[in-house]
C-alpha cells in the first residue's frame, strides 16, 4: 500500500525543534494548550512554531482572539530564558501590527513586562524595549506606558543598557513625552538625556535630541531645558556631519527657543551662523527647522540686526519644493522685516 | 590450393596498392532463394560465410614448404584426381587415428585363446557383412520464403521478481511533483514576501510618520511661536492698559480730592460759628460759679429741706400711729357686747392699719397732704 510518507527518513527540512501544526483553523487553538502544558519542551517546541506563525497578520487576529496573550503572560516569567526570550519575541512580532498592538494595550500587557526590564537576559530586554517603542508610537500605548509608570525606570536604564537598548528606550520616551512630560522631568530625564548628545553614536544623538524636542513642545520642558544649560550643547551639535542629527537637534531648538530665555541663551551661544549654513544648504531635511528657528530668534532686536544682512538666503528658499519650506520663508521674511 | 593467380602488375610509386580486382570477402550461398522483393527492401546486413568452415580456405601451416604439386603436363585432370586420391588418404588417416584414439586397448588373447565378439545385449543382433540397405526417398517440400526475423527474445536469466502496481500508483513524477513543488516554493516564497513587504510596510510608515511628524513639529513651533509672540503683546497691552487706567484713576482720584477739598473748605467755613452756637446752646461754656452753685449748693440744699421734710412726716406719722393706737383701744374697749361689729371692725381696723403703716411709708412731701387726706377719708370710711 502507498502511503505518504515515501521513505523511513524524515525529509532534511523538517525542524525538530518546532512543535508539529496541526491542519489549518486548528493549528492555533493546539498551540494554545501545548503552551499551557507543564512539559519544558513542549512548551518551548511550540512557542518557536509561533514564532513562524505571527509573521501573518490573520493569525494574529485568530491568535488575541483566542486568547494567546494570557498564556504568553504567564509564561513571560517562566525560570528558563528560552522561554522566556521566545516569548518576548513572539510579543514583539504581534506588535509589529495594528491588530496586535491593540490587543496588546487591551490586555495589559504593558505591566506584565515592567518585570523584565531587569531580566538578566540581553536578547529578553531588547524584545521588551522593541514592545515598548513599538506601543508607544501609538497614542494609547504611549498613555498605558505612562500609566504603568514606566519613565523613571526608562531614564534609569538610559545610563546603564547597552547601546542597541539604548536607541529604543529613547525611541520610547520620545513618544511618550510627547503626551506628558511632568513624570521624566521629575526623573531628571534632561540631564540624561543632555549627557546622551554628546555619545559616539549617530543614532543615539538624534534620538536623543528628539526627544529634547519632544520635551521642550511642553512648557515646564522648555523651563527646565533652559536651566540645565542644554540649549549650547545643541547649537554644537548643529555642526555635526550627520544629518538626522542635525535635523533633531534644530528641531529642539525651534521648541526651546520659544521661551524669552532660551532664546537669549542661544543668541549667547552664537546660533546663528550654523543655522544660516544650514538654510543655505538645498537639499537639507533640517532647513524648515532652521527656518523656524532663525524665525524665532528674529524677534530679538538683536537677531533681526543681524538677519537683515542675510535676508538672500531666505530668498532663495522661498524655491524649495517643499510647500512648508516656503511658507515658513515666507513668515521669517515678514518678521525680519517688522518694524514696530 | 590457392589458385594461381595473374602476378600483381607493379603498383607505381604514388599508389599503396593496387589491384587487379579488389579483395573482396565472399558472401556466403544463401540458403534461401532470392526473394524478389528482398533486394530492393532490404539489402540487410550482408551475410558472410564463415570462413573457418570455408572449404575454399587453405588449413593448416602456411608457412612450411610445401612440396609444389607435380607439375606435369597436362597436370588438369590428373591434379583432380591427385586432388581426391590424396583427400582419400588423408581421410582414412584422420579416420584411423580417430578410431584409434577412441577405442581402449583390450589386451592381447592369452596362448590358446582367442578373442571373440559376443553379443552381451538383451536383445541379439545379427551382424553380418551385408548392409541391410533400404531405400529411401525424400524429397524436399516447396522452398518456402524466408520467414521474417522473429524478435530477438534474449533468453530469460536471473531471479523471477514480480511486484503489484495497483491503480493509481504509477505516476509520472516530472508531472505529479509540479502542483506540490509550486505550492512549496509558492508558500515560501509568499511567506518571505510577507516579510519583506512587512518591513517595507514598516520602513514606509516610518518614513510617512517621521516626515509628518517634521511636518507637524515645524507647525507646532510655528504655533508655539505664534503664541509667544501673542503672549508678549498681550502682556504689553495689558500692562499698558493697567498702565492708563492706574493713570486715569489717579487723574479722578485727584480731581474729586481737590473738588473734595473745595467743597469742604466752602462747607466748613461757617461750622466754627456754628459749632460755637451749638456748644453755646447745649451749655458747654458755663460760668464756673453758677456750675458750682447748681451742682453742688443746689443738691445740698435739697437734701437738706429733704431731710427736715423727712423730719416732719416723721412726726406726724408719730402722730399718726398714736392717735390710731388711742383709737384702737377705744374701739377695743367699746366692741366686746356686739360680736358682728368686733369682726368687722378687726376687719377694717387691720385694713386701715394696713393703710396707715402704708401711707406712712411714703415719706414724700408732695404725697403727705394725699396720705393724710386717706388716713382721715379711712377712719371716716371705718366709722360709716
Amino acid at each position: 500500500m502507498a502511503k505518504p510518507r515515501i521513505s523511513a527518513y524524515l525529509p532534511p527540512d523538517i525542524d525538530p525543534t518546532k512543535a508539529a501544526l496541526a491542519f489549518g483553523r486548528r493549528a492555533l487553538p493546539k498551540l494554545n494548550e501545548e503552551l499551557q502544558s507543564l512539559e519544558l519542551l513542549t512548551q518551548q517546541r511550540a512557542l518557536m512554531a509561533l514564532c513562524d506563525l505571527v509573521h501573518d497578520p490573520e493569525k494574529v487576529y485568530q491568535a488575541i482572539a483566542l486568547g494567546f496573550l494570557d498564556s504568553l503572560k504567564n509564561l513571560l516569567v517562566h525560570e528558563d530564558q528560552t522561554v522566556r526570550q521566545k516569548t518576548t519575541e513572539v510579543l514583539s512580532l504581534m506588535a509589529l501590527h495594528s491588530i496586535g498592538r491593540e490587543g496588546l494595550i487591551r490586555s495589559g500587557v504593558i505591566s506584565a513586562l515592567t518585570g523584565l526590564l531587569d531580566d538578566p537576559v540581553d536578547l529578553c530586554r531588547k524584545n521588551t524595549h522593541q514592545i515598548f517603542d513599538m506601543l508607544a508610537k501609538l497614542p494609547e500605548g504611549a498613555g498605558g506606558v505612562l500609566q504603568a509608570g514606566l519613565i523613571p525606570p526608562l531614564v534609569l536604564k538610559l545610563k546603564t543598557e547597552l547601546d542597541e537598548i539604548q536607541e529604543l528606550i529613547l525611541g520610547t520616551l520620545s513618544n511618550c513625552l510627547r503626551v506628558e512630560v511632568s513624570e521624566a522631568l521629575a526623573a531628571g530625564a534632561v540631564t540624561v538625556l543632555k549627557e546622551k548628545l554628546s555619545h559616539p553614536s549617530t543614532v543615539i544623538r538624534s534620538k536623543a535630541a528628539w526627544a529634547l524636542l519632544e520635551i521642550s513642545s511642553h512648557a515646564e520642558g522648555k523651563i527646565e531645558v533652559c536651566k540645565e544649560e542644554v540649549i549650547p550643547v545643541l547649537v554644537s551639535l548643529l555642526e555635526d556631519t550627520q544629518p538626522e542629527v542635525q535635523v533633531s537637534s534644530t528641531g529642539a531648538l525651534m521648541f526651546a527657543l520659544v521661551t524669552p530665555q532660551g532664546r537669549s541663551s542661544a543668541m549667547g551661544a552664537e546660533a546663528i551662523p550654523p543655522l544660516l549654513t544650514l538654510v543655505a544648504e538645498e537639499t537639507s531635511k533640517a532647513r524648515l527647522n532652521a527656518i523656524k528657528t532663525l524665525t524665532l530668534l528674529a524677534e530679538l532686536p538683536e537677531g533681526r540686526q543681524t538677519l537683515l544682512e542675510h535676508r538672500d538666503a531666505f530668498q532663495r528658499c522661498l524655491d524649495d519644493p517643499s510647500e512648508a519650506v516656503q511658507r515658513a520663508a515666507e513668515i521669517a521674511l515678514t518678521v525680519i522685516d517688522w518694524k514696530p | 590450393m590457392v589458385p594461381i593467380r595473374a602476378p600483381e602488375l607493379t603498383a607505381p610509386a604514388d599508389v599503396p596498392y593496387s589491384f587487379c580486382s579488389q579483395p573482396r570477402s565472399l558472401p556466403s550461398r544463401p540458403k534461401y532463394r532470392e526473394q524478389s522483393n528482398a533486394a530492393e527492401t532490404e539489402k540487410g546486413p550482408v551475410r558472410y560465410g564463415n570462413i573457418m568452415i570455408d572449404p575454399r580456405v587453405v588449413r593448416g601451416n602456411v608457412l612450411s614448404v610445401r612440396p609444389p604439386p607435380p607439375q606435369v603436363l597436362g597436370t588438369e585432370p590428373h591434379t583432380l584426381e591427385v586432388k581426391r586420391q590424396r583427400r582419400a588418404q588423408r581421410q582414412v588417416l584422420a579416420r584411423k587415428f580417430a578410431h584409434e584414439q577412441i577405442q581402449p586397448g583390450t589386451p592381447e588373447p592369452v596362448e590358446g585363446r582367442e578373442h571373440v565378439h559376443v553379443q552381451t545385449e538383451l536383445y541379439l543382433e545379427e551382424i553380418s557383412d551385408r548392409i541391410i540397405e533400404v531405400d529411401g526417398e525424400c524429397q524436399t517440400d516447396d522452398f518456402l520464403d524466408r520467414p521474417p526475423t522473429p524478435l530477438f527474445i534474449p533468453a530469460k536469466s536471473g531471479k523471477d521478481v514480480a511486484t503489484q502496481i495497483e491503480e493509481g500508483e504509477l505516476f509520472d513524477f516530472d508531472i505529479e511533483v509540479k502542483p506540490i513543488l509550486e505550492v512549496l516554493v509558492g508558500k515560501t516564497v509568499e511567506q518571505a514576501l510577507l516579510e519583506v513587504m512587512e518591513e517595507e510596510e514598516l520602513a514606509q510608515l516610518w518614513s510617512h510618520q517621521r516626515a509628518f511628524a517634521e511636518l507637524r513639529n515645524a507647525e507646532f513651533a510655528e504655533l508655539q511661536r505664534l503664541e509667544e509672540q501673542d503672549r508678549r503683546i498681550r502682556e504689553e497691552k495689558e500692562r499698558r492698559r493697567l498702565e492708563h487706567l492706574e493713570k486715569l484713576r489717579k487723574q479722578k482720584e485727584t480731581a474729586e480730592k481737590i473738588a473734595a477739598r473745595a467743597f469742604a473748605q466752602r462747607y466748613l467755613a461757617d461750622l466754627i460759628p456754628s459749632v460755637f452756637n451749638n456748644l453755646h446752646d447745649s451749655g458747654f461754656f458755663y460760668d464756673p460759679i453758677e456750675r458750682d452753685i447748681e451742682t453742688e449748693f443746689l443738691p445740698w440744699l435739697m437734701s437738706e429741706v429733704e431731710e427736715t421734710l423727712q423730719k416732719k412726716v416723721l412726726g406726724r406719722t408719730m402722730l399718726d400711729s398714736l392717735i390710731r393706737m388711742v383709737v384702737e383701744k377705744r374701739l377695743d374697749e367699746f366692741s366686746h357686747p356686739p360680736p358682728s361689729a368686733q369682726t368687722k371692725a378687726p376687719a377694717e381696723e387691720p385694713r386701715a392699719a394696713d393703710a396707715a403703716p402704708k401711707m406712712s411709708g411714703e415719706a414724700d412731701a408732695a404725697d403727705q397732704p394725699v396720705a393724710e387726706k386717706e388716713e382721715t377719708d379711712q377712719p371716716v370710711a371705718e366709722k360709716e
